[in-house]
């Protein structure tokens, strides 16, 4: 190999070569990378759920309990498709889930709505066994209700001798106006999948510097000096760099999930990322044996990663413990950084703490992985000695 | 007979053998077990989200927005993180992950308010992070809420009406929410309860692909039939009895955990949920014996056992309901060992069915175990010819 002057440059090719050369690597770094994002996007391809199925018992049987029925019935997130003479048949559907949920007007709700001093009751029950069932039925609930309880406000006001334009500025007192912002679908797709974008080129780059270093032990062709240390990591970043270009910047604009941060700031922010997650995968790669080992060690490490970074359950609910062993985790600052930018719009300035992080683990992964690659060549000499 | 029971018995010690001779095989199957169940119930601190911090600006700078604020800052349920005259001061903060609701009190809410002429409130939310954005919605909506009923409350008490009666006036209607079997809202209960089961399957696929592939990666498998005399079925049967005994174990602990000691709520029959859970175990170890038949490189049975146990738990419908997955989606659903688990656990733990509800899904998952018998052959052959390529 002496067409290459220097060391590195020379590393730096083997290191692609045997990448380019590893049907397992290629699966996992190319086909794993650029499949993974389209199955997920099948996956949640309806962003809302609508028409939740929802039992009704109607004991009141009035033209009042009626009257909201109807609106309810409008609403696009619940549908209403049994009506129960009781609660135990309703009880009955909810428990082989050919409902979701049951509305319940007492015997007594046009009376307690006629008398001015009453407070009518409607229950709602909801099956718990997916939460956005719950999301459905009470974000349909609350909108019926502010109307109705409007007009059923002005009546009583009236009756108590109020005069209408009175009664009515009383209940719009502050009226309030509601904005969902950043992804005005709400869906559950425009939330989870940018977070799943950045998982896949942390976990996929993860496996392949494990399998990589594994088949490398195998073959008793790992050396574990600075320059091919160099020569790994930046073989690695220069495929994953286009990578990683295609599925934050492009696949949100393909698959019309929101995108509403600066391309550039995004391909800055791939840097540190890359980077950082690279010379962590080389610290954990220092120790697996077998190009396979790391999938089945590490695959759990997904969902770990994925809860601990607070995406789906918030950062502010999690013990402070976890909360610095997930500040060691790439995926933590990368995750938040890409949602910040992409999907609310932040500029690279206003994600500094991030960005400055990952560079942070950047160098610190970095000597460590240097350590690392240290310690374990001294072990390897130790044993050429011995076994000579 | 006694020689095939003598064979078992071979295969077994040379097993047990290889299982301590090498720190994965008890790392992977119990230490990443122990691992994600210390993870994911130490995750969720006390279960319901609460408290998310939210920003309030005051545009109209008046004695009753200062007044207005500092009630809300007085309720328990609020978080008022930042308070400020500046509305991109907010949504800075918001960008920067700081909070996740922004309440905006416009300019001449007071002197509208003296006017009647309904001054507004505006609310603002993320919708980029879910749960944060959902229960801060919840909070500002109970700030706006309050309001507008402490303003009815007073101009009615300047007309003299008592308290009791003014109640009722502003809040005619009452909504009285249940939420089954979770009353409390606890997003660990729902979530764990999949996710912790999950993993554990996703340990039995993996762990059984990689203790057969690696027979054939290491050419030791003529030494494993040998071991059997010859005998596949002895020689599989041999070979995961051990780690069929690891996975029960863990199984039955897994349960443990979750429905005695983290006292998670089981309204039906706690025995046919293990039994469901043992039956899920047994069903991801046949799927896993299923893939290395199919595929007899290592390499490529792992890979797809990752992705087809990773996206179980997207398919099994706990977090995103089957019902708004697209028709051929939700099909392939049910090709997912998952799924039916997770149809059991609603069964027998959160609405107390009868047995004959969960019964499709406890012959569906043992139809799973009657697919790795289907493969047989083939993996027998592999493990005779090596007729598949190393890596």
């Amino acid at each position: 190999m002496s067409e290459y002057k220097y060391p590195i440059v020379k590393s730096f090719v083997t290191e692609l070569q045997r990448i380019f050369r590893d049907p397992g690597v290629v699966v996992i770094f190319i086909v794993a990378t650029l499949a993974y994002p389209l199955i997920y996007k099948a996956l949640y391809w309806n962003e809302q759920i609508n028409d939740v199925p929802v039992a009704v018992v109607d004991l009141s049987n009035s033209p009042q309990s009626r009257e909201f029925l109807h609106r309810w019935n409008a609403s696009p997130d619940i549908k209403l498709t049994h009506s129960c003479t009781s609660m135990a048949e309703a009880e009955h559907l909810l428990r082989d889930q050919k409902v979701h949920g049951i509305i319940y007007f007492p015997r007594d709700f046009a009376k307690q709505l006629a008398d001015p001093l009453g407070q009518a009751h409607i229950s709602l029950y909801c099956d718990m066994s997916s939460f956005l069932y719950m999301k459905a039925i009470y974000l349909s609930c609350n909108q019926v209700m502010l109307e109705s309880m409007r007009n059923i406000q002005i009546d009583r006001y009236e009756q108590m001798g109020m005069d209408k334009e009175f009664a009515w500025s009383l209940v719009q007192d502050a009226p309030y106006h509601e904005t969902a912002l950043f992804t005005p679908t709400g869906g559950y797709g425009s939330f989870l999948i940018p977070a799943v974008l950045v998982l896949i080129l942390h976990q996929t780059l993860l496996f392949g510097i494990c399998m990589l270093g594994g088949t490398a032990r195998e073959e008793n062709e790992e050396s574990y000096t600075f320059t091919s240390l160099i020569g790994r990591a930046g073989a690695c970043f220069l495929t994953y760099y286009g990578l990683a270009a295609i599925l934050l910047g492009f696949f949100p604009r393909l698959f019309g999930i929101p995108h509403i941060g600066a391309i550039g700031d995004i391909l800055l922010l791939i840097v540190p990322y890359l980077l950082a997650i690279i010379f962590f995968s080389l610290c954990v790669s220092v120790f697996i044996r077998n190009r396979e080992s790391g999938l089945v060690l590490l695959i759990s490490t997904s969902l770990i990663f994925l809860f601990m970074a607070g995406i789906s359950w918030p950062k502010e609910m999690i013990p402070q413990a976890w909360r610095w062993v997930a500040a060691c985790i790439p995926y933590t600052w990368g995750a938040h950084a890409f949602i910040h930018v992409n999907s609310m719009g932040a500029t690279l300035s206003q994600v500094t703490r991030e960005f400055i992080a990952l560079w942070v683990l950047t160098g610190a992964y970095g000597v460590m992985a240097c350590v690392l690659f240290y310690i374990r060549k001294e072990r390897e000499a130790l044993r050429q000695k011995k076994e000579c | 007979m006694k020689y095939i029971f003598i064979n078992i018995w071979r295969v077994m010690q040379r097993e047990l053998h290889m299982m301590f001779a090498r720190p994965l095989y008890l790392f992977a199957s119990v230490g990443v077990m122990l691992l994600s169940t210390f993870f994911f119930l130490t995750l969720m601190r006390g279960g319901a989200a609460e408290n998310m911090p939210v920003a309030v600006v005051d545009l109209d700078q008046t004695s009753i927005s200062r007044r207005l604020i500092h009630e809300m800052q007085a309720t328990p349920s609020v978080d008022i993180q930042l308070v400020t005259n500046s509305y991109p001061e907010a949504r800075e903060a918001m960008q920067q992950g700081k909070i996740y609701g922004i309440f905006v009190i416009r300019e001449g809410f007071y002197s509208d308010l003296v006017a009647f002429k309904r001054p507004q409130l505006d609310f603002y939310v993320t919708n980029a992070y879910t749960v944060g954005g959902n229960t801060a919605y919840k909070q500002l909506l109970t700030m706006a809420n309050l309001t507008s009923g402490a303003f009815q409350r007073e101009v009615l008490r300047k007309k003299g009406l008592t308290d009791d009666v003014i109640m009722h006036r502003i809040q005619p209607l009452a909504i009285e929410g249940h939420m089954v079997a979770n009353p409390w809202g606890n997003y660990s209960i729902y979530l764990v309860s999949t996710i912790l089961p999950g993993i554990l399957g996703l340990i039995c696929l993996m762990l059984t692909i990689f203790a057969i592939g690696f027979e054939l990666k290491a050419r030791t498998s003529h030494a494993w039939l040998r071991a059997a005399g010859g005998n596949y079925t002895v020689a599989m049967i041999g070979k995961l009895i051990p780690y069929t005994l690891i996975y029960l174990i863990l199984g039955i602990g897994c349960h443990l955990i979750l429905y005695r000691f983290a006292g998670f709520p089981v309204y039906g029959s706690k025995g046919r949920l293990m039994f469901g859970l043992l039956l899920f175990i047994l069903a991801m170890e046949a799927l896993g014996i299923t893939m290395i038949g199919l595929l007899p490189t290592l390499r490529d049975a792992l890979s797809i056992g990752a992705l087809y146990s990773m996206l179980g738990f997207s398919l099994s419908g706990f977090t995103y309901p089957q019902m708004a997955m697209l028709p051929p989606v939700k099909a392939l659903s049910y090709l997912e060992p998952l799924r039916h688990y997770y149809l059991i656990y609603v069964n027998e733990a959160l609405m107390a069915a009868p047995a004959i509800n969960s019964l499709p899904n406890a012959l569906a998952l043992t139809l799973f175990m009657l697919a790795a018998l289907c493969v047989a052959p083939r993996l027998h052959r592999a493990l005779v010819y090596w007729n598949y390529p190393l890596k």
